[in-house]
């Protein structure tokens, strides 16, 4: 019983990750019809980035978010602006694949050639602290990366449905041509959502880097599980990619407990075909997938 | 185009005789190499490719070892020298490479390349000529499972007897402060599941019940589930079959849960020099089996690490201490039989007296099976008073082993 109630626990603390770490990736694809192959890899960059400050200021590295989601979101404008609006709306879908691809090629190059590819770890005062409630371990690390995942979907879901801003993308989102002709500039809104989406990569990579040991390639590990949730929470929608989110973290975390590891990860993949087969839309979202 | 038939017959005839002259030429090639003052070794490499980093280390390693040689008056008398090519870490390349060494180049010796992929190809090569081939890196259980009768591993031990001093220690503590419960969590990978399960065999032998056994993918990147399930085991022994990131993860994972095994054990992480900078002031009494370290107060050993030291500056790691290790098992049948030719007569002397004695080498006393297997076991190493130190076998230890780990 205690196993259980401990597993459900650090399900729902990795749900929160993953549903952080999912939300940018959502967003792209809901704006721009774009598959960022790179999302983690930018998660990786950020996460690299938290090392580094930390080593270098010995502070938390929590506060290397002052200039990495800034940083984030800028880089994310000039990536949207300069590479991704380059490409022919047409074969947009496929060929942001190729393009995302070789982006994330790049960083994880660059990362090695940087910082070798040794493989680092932030030590914290506090990595192995916990905090003990009802019998049940809640590591301290894991809840400030949830209460981070938190506050920043809070944060996106207030900007999106609250502002004039969130309006005009909501506006991109659903219907390009009629947010065009009630006057929204769809491609400077475009810019934008980008730019908020790598923002989520920041928080996201340094939540990561809290409780991870990090090194250039650890991209690929994470990409395929978060396309997976952003399909089976309906490729757009936030919300719906912070509830698959929470449900495979959960699923995988209790899965572990009568099988191994390996059939627990599989979780992930066999959402992903029963959402393919049964509802490719997606299970909580719109109904975006359908022109994809 | 028209070609007239004498051009052409002129053609093939200065062309034959170009071939022909070429045969001539390569004919006579191994002799005029290696005279009786030299010793040529030959050694293909992965210098480039997938495995150049720890290839490099080899290359040091052999390097180094013919330089002390021939510092030292050389072998036999004669001076070494080592031929080394580059297979650019594939397996096709390297048995083509100790073709080349054997047939057109006419070495008297050779010496192992690094990695199992590369170590079985070679391996067959040289069997096929009847030459000795000593190896420093390939312990997976297929190299000595290819019914190679000339093929010696030139380190301590295979995965599976990592542990064994760790065991006999466990066996010789009186049967009430024994664990009584162990769990174990393996990559799943041929080496970490190896050291893991060798040690588990052993244990389970005298009587320590297994209550959690997890194998995890090497691509897993959270290890909070699978220390949920160890922690509520809560075993009295900890074993891990790590490599790097999954042992570093998997600790945190288990201090998280406020999990306090009585012993712990992980393979390869805590001998990393990053290992401690990731985990901080938690790794008192953490256990780690090493093939290989400078410490080591082996004779030879010292000798190694002042002279390697002066050469390159730093001390010697594992991949050259394994091949500086194959040089030394090698010189050892060369001066016992006092050969070192490649006729098979030659080579079976050397084979024979290496399969029925023992070598003093850098890494200790290295004894082997008729399949190659070195007969030893790893140091075992652990963080005492916040440094990584030798503490079994008794007769290295460099502190006393610590039975009852502290709270981590």
């Amino acid at each position: 019983m205690s196993l259980f109630v401990q597993s459900l626990v650090l399900g729902i603390l990795l749900g929160g990750l993953y549903a952080l770490l999912a939300a940018g990736l959502t967003l792209y694809f809901g704006v721009m019809r774009v598959v960022m192959i790179a999302h983690s890899a930018f998660l990786i960059l950020a996460a690299y980035l938290a090392w580094v400050f930390a080593r270098e200021t010995g502070l938390d590295p929590l506060f290397s978010m002052v200039a990495t989601v800034p940083l984030f979101f800028v880089l994310g404008v000039a990536i949207q602006r300069l590479l991704i609006a380059r490409l022919r709306p047409a074969t947009l879908t496929m060929m942001s694949v190729l393009l995302t691809f070789s982006i994330a090629l790049v960083i994880e190059g660059l990362l090695g050639y940087v910082f070798t590819g040794t493989q680092r770890r932030i030590q914290l005062p506090y990595g192995g602290a916990d905090i003990e409630v009802a019998g049940v371990n809640v590591a301290v690390v894991k809840l400030i990366a949830f209460g981070l995942a938190a506050l920043s979907l809070l944060a996106l879901y207030l900007v999106l449905t609250r502002t004039r801003f969130g309006q005009a993308l909501r506006a991109t989102i659903q219907h390009p041509e009629a947010a065009r002709l009630v006057g929204i500039d769809t491609e400077r809104t475009a810019g934008y959502g980008f730019g908020i989406g790598l923002a989520t990569a920041a928080v996201g990579g340094t939540a990561l880097a809290l409780d991870s040991t990090i090194y250039p390639s650890m991209h690929w590990h994470w990409i395929g599980p978060l396309m997976a949730i952003i399909v089976v929470g309906g490729l757009g929608s936030i919300p719906g990619a912070a509830i698959a989110a929470m449900l495979l973290g959960m699923g995988q975390a209790l899965l572990q407990i009568p099988l191994s590891t390996t059939w627990a990860q599989t979780i992930f993949y066999v959402a992903l075909f029963v959402t393919l087969m049964v509802r490719p839309q997606g299970f909580f979202g719109g109904r975006l997938a359908q022109r994809f | 185009m028209t070609v007239p038939t004498g051009l052409r017959l002129t053609a093939l005839a200065v062309l034959s005789g170009l071939v022909l002259a070429a045969c001539i030429s390569g004919g006579d090639d191994p002799g005029t190499e290696g005279g009786d003052d030299t010793i040529t070794i030959g050694i293909s490499l992965p210098l480039t490719g997938d495995f150049a980093e720890p290839g490099k280390g080899v290359q040091q390693g052999y390097e180094a070892w013919a330089a002390y040689t021939n510092a030292n008056g050389g072998l036999l008398g004669r001076n070494v020298e080592l031929t080394i090519l580059d297979d650019q870490s594939s397996a096709d390349r390297v048995a083509a490479d100790y073709e080349k060494l054997i047939n057109d180049d006419g070495v008297d010796l050779v010496f192992g390349p690094f990695s199992t992929r590369l170590v079985i190809p070679a391996a067959q090569v040289a069997q096929d000529y009847g030459f000795l081939f000593v190896e420093p890196a390939g312990a997976a259980p297929e190299v000595f499972a290819q019914g190679f009768d000339n093929l010696f591993y030139a380190a301590p031990a295979v995965a599976d007897d990592h542990y064994d001093h760790l065991a006999d220690a466990i066996e010789a503590m009186p049967a009430a402060e024994r664990p009584t419960t162990a769990a174990y969590a393996a990559m799943d990978d041929p080496f970490a599941m190896g050291t893991a399960y060798g040690l588990k065999a052993r244990l389970e032998a005298m009587g320590v019940t297994t209550v959690a056994d997890e194998v995890y993918p090497p691509n897993t990147t959270d290890f909070s589930s699978i220390a949920a399930k160890i922690a509520n085991s809560d075993a009295d022994i900890m074993v891990g079959g790590t490599q790097y990131q999954d042992a570093v993860n998997l600790i945190l994972a288990l201090q998280q849960l406020n999990y306090q095994p009585r012993m712990t054990a992980f393979s390869t992480a805590p001998t990393n020099p990053e290992f401690p900078q990731a985990i901080g002031d938690k790794t008192e009494g953490i256990l780690s089996p090493t093939g290989y370290t400078p410490e080591a107060a082996y004779p030879s050993n010292q000798e190694f690490v002042e002279f390697y030291t002066e050469e390159y500056g730093t001390a010697p790691g594992e991949d050259q201490a394994n091949a500086w290790t194959t040089g030394q098992v090698v010189a050892a049948a060369v001066e016992a039989v006092e050969c070192a030719e490649p006729e098979p007569e030659c080579q079976q002397q050397l084979i024979d007296w290496l399969r029925d004695n023992e070598v003093e080498t850098v890494v200790g006393p290295l004894s082997w099976d008729a399949e190659g297997r070195p007969q030893g076991a790893h140091l075992i190493q652990q963080y005492v008073d916040g440094r990584i130190r030798i503490v079994l076998p008794a007769d290295q230890a460099e502190a006393e082993l610590i039975l009852d780990k502290p709270v981590w």
